[in-house]
């Protein structure tokens, strides 16, 4: 029981004791300007060290370490299937176009041109969790579902291949599509909630992703390039012709980077260790891309996570506190233990406003906001 | 300046490099290298000087000579002279005796170490103590002041409200009574140092146990290594084994700089660090302490030692002990030893950092100075020179 309730809410929360609590929630609440444990500002992360391509075996593949030892391999594996098309829609479909060139560029609209959502198929493995706990299989919905539900509209330079999102950009003609394998390796124990780790280990992966160049054309069986130097990458990339412009390659479309928000009284706080989210009043998963057409940020998914400090035990002020001398000599009149009292902690219960809410998103999405300068960060690992 | 992503550094796990002419002629069985890159291949072995050269892993034969004689961390066949490694470490030899020093390992709890432990478990005479050691310590309701420091058997009613002393997490700074056959520890508190604490924080790091050689080479890459975890199993810091020693002094107040006032220092040997305000009037208290007897204790015990409120604190205070914690987890994570005179060295270096950086720049607009106060990345360096410096 005690594990099932850990492995839902948001992490392996130490037993913390009350005073602890009381002093990390008063310090990261502190108005304007909370304090965190190890004197990062709320928007600061841990320092990572990124590394792509490391699994030859793999279609891509990336590694994320965090300063505290924490680390996640992520492998990305594509395999050509054939396409089950319900029959209703093979019949709706004019079978006059089977001459044209129709492949994934041409005919929106067209139902082999949208993929589907299963083609892409995500499994965690973290040490400790049989792969249908809870915790690994709700980090991996939470993962594929904005990956598969991040449609880039529009068709800047280069990426009118994304025109379907991902799932567009799987379908390889009628009959074949690729399906993609996301195998997700978190290698220490969960100090912190894994997910930013996992998904910024992903978004690498996912960058570095390749697949063979397709020499069939039209509706024939797919046929492939063998050399794998002229593979093409999952995620276009617009300026390669020009290496001069810049070191790092921009992407039209990216892949989405979930982020783990908790907020602490009125402060918004990013990457929180396991000890901040212990105290923290509200954790929200943020799923943003960059869309092409636009220069703002968008908004996929949020999601909150159970904080686990509701289920901390309150402390005991010291009017109560049957040690206290002071305080047996009132046993009569019980306070109730409802107000707040200075210096003790009570566990969290309710929720937060939503003004609150509304600046956590705000933070991430607005103008050079931390979803932009996350972003940018991982534009800067080399990928190759 | 939200996110920081650094190129990866190799770990360095020092390859076996073999003393060139020597290894040439014991490992000709093997193929040439071809790639340069030392992959792990089967170290020379036997009673030549190469013992003690690189880290063996659990199960590898150390020796099969028959001069050696096994120590800790190895284990032998009977039917065979070879002695193998039990842990993964470095090989010691003393004389003729082999013994395997781990890279790490749990605490082992020695009588009269100052621990500071979190209870896991209430039973019904006893608490059980996570002191990151293999066991569970024990503290028995009969070890432990009374509030107000009545001295009398404990009954059934303090049985009954045994949760109204220390409960299910909360943090005690204790002594090791004794040490059991098993390894298990049993603690006391009873003495007006010990007891409950509160208004600070707990950071864990490695203790004293199979870490105790501390050299202090120190890592290359900052921040890309292993760390400090808040597990009991912290962090191996790669080459370097820092964590707290054993010392003179586990306890101390520190008059902090910016306004922060006293906070005191409390380094348990197991590796269980608590950094947290002085208490207005203590001092009177502690000095007062050193003479009474245990006669006249009731009048010294404070009525508020199982208190789990905390003081108002102001933010100075807050930010400076901030500041120790990350002083505290710069020496860790990379192999400095942790206890006064480096933690002292650290603060007062990352002091000197700040008020350097600050000269500097002045005119940095606001977003820049934000994370200023993060002491792990790019300053952690500056701070190790000028502890090493000083040691």
């Amino acid at each position: 029981m005690s594990s099932q309730r850990q492995a839902s809410s948001a992490s392996q929360v130490p037993h913390l004791s009350p005073a602890e609590l009381s002093y990390l929630y008063t310090s990261l609440s502190l108005p304007k300007n909370p304090i965190r444990p190890d004197g990062r500002s709320p928007t600061q992360f841990r320092p990572l060290s990124a590394e792509t391509t490391i699994l030859p075996g793999t279609n891509g593949s990336a590694r994320i370490g965090f300063a505290d030892g924490t680390q996640a391999i992520v492998g990305v594996k594509a395999e050509v299937e054939k396409t089950v098309l319900a029959a209703d829609t093979l019949d709706s479909r004019s079978l006059a176009q089977h001459g044209d060139a129709l492949n994934r560029e041409g005919e929106e609209g067209s139902a082999a041109v949208s993929g589907q959502g299963e083609w892409v198929q995500m499994s965690i493995e973290i040490p400790g969790f049989r792969d249908d706990d809870a915790l690994p299989v709700f980090l991996s919905e939470m993962m594929r579902e904005s990956l598969v539900g991040s449609v880039a509209g529009g068709d800047v330079d280069g990426a009118k291949e994304m025109a379907g999102g991902l799932k567009g950009r799987l379908v390889i003609n009628k009959r074949w599509h690729w399906r993609l394998y996301i195998d997700v390796l978190l290698l220490s124990q969960p100090l912190a909630y894994p997910l930013p780790l996992l998904s910024l280990t992903t978004h690498l992966a996912l960058l570095s992703t390749k697949l063979p160049k397709l020499k069939s054309t039209g509706e024939e069986d797919p046929f492939f390039d063998d050399d794998w130097a002229a593979a093409e990458y999952l995620y276009p990339r617009s300026n390669t012709s020009d290496p001069s412009l810049s070191a790092a390659p921009s992407y039209p479309v990216r892949p989405p980077v979930t982020l783990l928000v908790i907020a602490v009284g009125e402060n918004v706080i990013f990457d929180p260790n396991r000890e901040e989210i212990a105290v923290a009043d509200a954790v929200l998963a943020i799923s943003v891309t960059r869309s092409s057409d636009s220069e703002t940020l968008k908004l996929l998914s949020i999601r909150s996570i159970d904080p686990p400090s509701r289920l901390t035990q309150p402390g005991i002020p010291n009017s109560e506190n049957v040690n206290m001398i002071g305080a047996t000599a009132a046993p009569g009149e019980e306070s109730g233990g409802q107000e707040e009292v200075e210096g003790v902690w009570r566990p969290r219960r309710g929720g937060v406003k939503r003004g609150v809410i509304a600046r956590m998103v705000k933070t991430v999405l607005g103008k050079g906001g931390v979803g932009e300068e996350v972003l940018e960060g991982l534009e800067g690992v080399e990928v190759q | 300046m939200a996110i920081t992503i650094l190129p990866p550094v190799v770990e360095d796990a020092r390859p076996y490099e073999p003393d060139s002419d020597d290894s040439m002629s014991m490992d000709s069985e093997e193929d040439v290298e071809m790639t340069g890159i030392s992959r792990p291949h089967k170290r020379p072995r036997l009673g030549n000087s190469n013992i003690g050269a690189g880290i063996v892993t659990p199960g590898e034969v150390v020796t099969d000579d028959p001069q050696w004689m096994r120590g800790h961390g190895t284990y032998t066949n009977p039917l065979s002279t070879s002695i193998i490694a039990t842990v993964a470490g470095t090989v010691q030899k003393t004389n003729k005796l082999l013994s395997v020093h781990p890279l790490r390992a749990r605490y082992t709890p020695e009588i009269g170490d100052l621990v500071v432990g979190r209870i896991v478990e209430v039973q019904s005479r006893r608490w059980k103590v996570d002191v990151a050691a293999p066991l569970l310590a024990q503290l028995p309701l009969s070890a432990i002041n009374l509030p107000g420091g009545i001295l009398r058997r404990r009954t059934s009613a303090d049985e009954l409200q045994i949760r109204t002393f220390f409960s299910e997490g909360d943090l005690v700074v204790a002594e090791v009574q004794s040490v059991h056959q098993d390894g298990s520890a049993s603690l006391h508190t009873r003495s007006l140092k010990y007891g409950k604490l509160r208004n600070g924080v707990f950071l864990a790091v490695t203790g004293t146990g199979g870490s105790a050689a501390s050299s202090s080479s120190v890592k290359g890459g900052v921040g890309a290594g292993n760390s400090a975890s808040g597990s009991a199993l912290a962090a191996p810091g790669g080459s370097g084994t820092g964590g707290v020693v054993r010392s003179r002094r586990q306890v101390w107040t520190v008059p902090t700089a910016n306004g922060g006032g006293e906070v005191n220092i409390i380094l348990g040997v197991n590796g269980y660090i608590f950094i947290s305000k002085n208490p207005e009037g203590a001092d009177a208290a502690s000095s007062a302490t050193e003479n009474v007897s245990i006669t006249r204790m009731e009048e010294m015990v404070s009525s508020s030692i199982y208190s789990s409120q905390n003081d108002d604190i102001p933010p100075q205070t807050r930010r400076e002990i901030a500041r120790l914690t990350q002083c505290i987890r710069v020496l860790v994570q990379n192999g400095v030893r942790v206890d006064e005179e480096t933690v002292m060295g650290a603060y007062n270096a990352s002091l000197q950092v700040d008020l350097e950086i600050g000269d500097d720049e002045d005119e940095e607009d606001e977003w820049r100075q934000e994370g200023r106060e993060y002491l792990e990345g790019a300053k952690a360096q500056d701070i190790l020179e000028l502890v090493k410096q000083q040691l």
